[in-house]
């Protein structure tokens, strides 16, 4: 699927419009109706392939505009999920944390319409990245299967469907979002099955995009899933877990996490180019995809793009001098 | 049948109040909320709930710590917060407390919250965590974990002097951390809870949980607390072998319904299970509660668990 060399791309979120986060806010509360939200949506979505574009990206996303957080927007999708409040996940952020109460099965689409309407906007690349079905069965309470193992592979099945029905309107990159691998490295068999099941018969090109643990726990195990492409971030842990993944012949691309979304300082060019020459003493260059650590929503909008335009301005050139 | 019923710790906090708490303290701080008439609501709310599911040994719900260990640090001197680290298999984070100077307790550290909840009446337990806290901490000031679990001991030794002259008959120390400890560390840990337990007339039961306890057991039984705490849930059938085969001579706080999920355990089974348990520990030195603190779990869901521990358990009187 690549055509050029050190292709550049999002992992998904974009920090959201004040506007949109007021709007999304009013409607919340009933005080705005569901035809104006939704193009406040997709006014947020425009505005993020704008800044995608003037970044200078070669693969887009949404930005993950509709999405508030990525476990409980898919389950409130698929037919089995109930939500019943908020849980903390740190300080006072909650997330609504979803309780499988009945068989999964799916229900409507979650992913499709965000894909048909991104690709109207823009010629560039687009991956479409999903939470995968391990992670979002570990991050909700599971009452109706016996076993966690039993609802992930459920689970596996619906997205399974959902990555059809999006190669079959054109998608040919999906990235599996999977954070909740690393914090249960004695499961990894059974997340390596959900990501088996999920992109069964899926023709595309397919990431897995693991953020936060100790990599050294999953590699080199981490390669016998069956996915085209790893994605990591290196810049959080200073680029030191590169020694862990040379430890083993990388046989995948790489998603070369290379600027660090926890931070506001923004990386130069230069600074990036060296981070991502980095990568090159664990692959070809040709197996690298360059990107952010992870989403940048909590970013600042400035910050963001800022990053952003680096990172690609980075990428060009190392491509002209390679 | 003279066992009591317990909390763990935490309770959900109401919606009510999170939404007070985010406009108070906004979303990035680390700041504790106040006690004003808002906290003074949400915890008359929470102990009631405690109180309708027949809950003898209540807690204050922990309704202003943002984490199990951020609370306690930042309100001791030398303290700062660090970056944000996943608290163990949980979808939950804290700050990575660091210490950078000597740890001093320059005010105290939940006793005004302590108090507050004693106003309303109940049998309240505070909760404090020692060894744990060092162990998720980092520490740049002092030259060994030693000296540092030592300083920190010290501290919270002043406060649960204070605690218990306010009232508080049991002080429980959340320790999962011990679980994994190896024999260094529970030496040293023994040494602190000396240090911690020094002069405070209170007993202190050692709470564990996440797992069971068979790494740790035959130490932790030396340890200088009047009980200890295990995971009936998570480390069941291991638990259930070390008390029968060790005995086991001091209280025990028993965790047997599952806080971190809403599914709801069959009394019946949880009644079994405090049977097994009582075939080795005397009844009337057994406290039975969730396995851990309640906040992995929505609010409407915290209340419809302490109600499965109590329907299980009906007949248990406070001594």
């Amino acid at each position: 699927m690549k055509n050029k060399l050190l292709p550049t791309t999002v992992v998904g979120s974009h920090p959201k419009p004040k506007w949109l986060n007021h709007l999304i806010v009013e409607f919340e509360q009933g005080n705005l109706d569901k035809g104006v939200m939704e193009s406040a949506f997709n006014d947020s979505v425009r505005a993020v392939v704008k800044v995608q574009e003037l970044a200078g990206l070669d693969i887009f996303w949404d930005g993950e505009m509709r999405r508030e957080e990525m476990t409980s927007y898919f389950a409130e999708n698929i037919d089995g999920f109930t939500v019943y409040g908020p849980v903390r996940v740190w300080g006072n952020n909650y997330y609504k944390k979803p309780a499988i109460t009945g068989e999964l099965r799916y229900r409507d689409e979650f992913s499709l319409s965000d894909y048909r309407f991104l690709s109207s906007l823009t010629d560039r690349g687009i991956k479409v990245p999903l939470t995968g079905p391990y992670t979002i069965v570990d991050w909700s309470f599971n009452e109706h299967y016996n076993t966690k193992e039993d609802a992930v592979y459920a689970l596996a099945e619906v997205i399974n469907e959902e990555l059809k029905a999006l190669v079959a309107a054109g998608a040919d990159f999906i990235q599996i979002d999977d954070p909740a691998i690393s914090t249960h490295v004695d499961e990894l068999e059974v997340a390596k099955k959900s990501v088996e099941i999920a992109t069964k018969g899926v023709k595309a090109y397919i990431g897995l995009h693991i953020c936060y643990g100790d990599y050294s726990k999953l590699y080199p195990q981490v390669l016998d899933f069956p996915v085209d492409q790893l994605d990591f971030e290196l810049a959080n842990k200073n680029f030191e877990d590169i020694k862990i993944f040379r430890e083993h012949d990388f046989t995948k691309d790489i998603g070369f996490g290379c600027v660090d979304v926890h931070t506001k300082r923004v990386e130069s060019v230069a600074e990036i180019k060296e981070n991502i020459t980095k990568s090159f003493e664990m692959v070809e260059p040709k197996q690298v995809y360059v990107d952010p650590d992870c989403g940048v929503k909590l970013l600042s909008p400035q910050k963001a793009f800022e990053k952003l335009k680096n990172m690609c301005d980075a990428a060009e050139e190392l491509r002209e001098e390679l | 049948m003279e066992f009591v019923t317990s909390m763990a710790g935490s309770y959900p906090r109401p919606d009510w109040f999170k939404l007070h708490l985010k406009k108070q303290e906004g979303s990035q701080k680390g700041v504790a909320g106040l006690i004003d008439d808002r906290y003074v609501k949400a915890l008359k709310q929470v102990l009631d709930e405690q109180d309708k599911a027949q809950i003898q040994l209540k807690t204050d719900g922990q309704l202003l710590w943002h984490n199990m260990l951020c609370h306690l640090c930042y309100k001791i001197e030398g303290f700062a917060p660090g970056g944000l680290i996943r608290f163990y298999d949980n979808n939950m984070y804290y700050q990575k407390p660091r210490v950078e100077s000597e740890l001093k307790r320059k005010n105290s550290i939940i006793l005004s919250e302590y108090l507050k909840a004693r106003e309303s009446g109940h049998d309240i337990k505070p909760v404090l965590s020692c060894y744990t806290l060092t162990k998720l901490s980092s520490n740049s000031f002092y030259s060994s974990d030693d000296d540092f679990l030592q300083a920190l001991a010290s501290v919270l030794n002043q406060e649960a002097r204070d605690l218990a002259d306010a009232g508080a008959r049991v002080i429980q120390v959340d320790e999962p951390a011990l679980l994994s400890a190896d024999k260094e560390g529970l030496e040293i840990a023994k040494k602190a809870f000396e240090v911690l337990v020094k002069d405070v007339d209170a007993s202190f039961v050692l709470s564990t949980y996440y797992a069971d306890a068979s790494k740790a057991f035959a130490e932790l039984l030396e340890f200088p607390v009047q009980g200890i705490g295990l995971d009936f849930v998570e480390g069941k059938d291991i638990n259930l072998k070390l008390i029968k085969e060790h005995g086991l001579d001091l209280d025990l706080q028993a965790g047997v319904v599952d806080a971190r999920t809403t599914r709801m355990e069959d009394p019946a089974n949880v009644s079994k299970l405090v049977s097994e348990i009582t075939k080795a520990v005397d009844s009337d030195r057994l406290y039975v509660c969730p396995n851990m603190g309640l906040e992995y779990l929505p609010y409407v869901k915290a209340a419809q668990k302490l109600s499965v521990l109590s329907d299980s358990i009906r007949g248990g009187v406070l001594r």
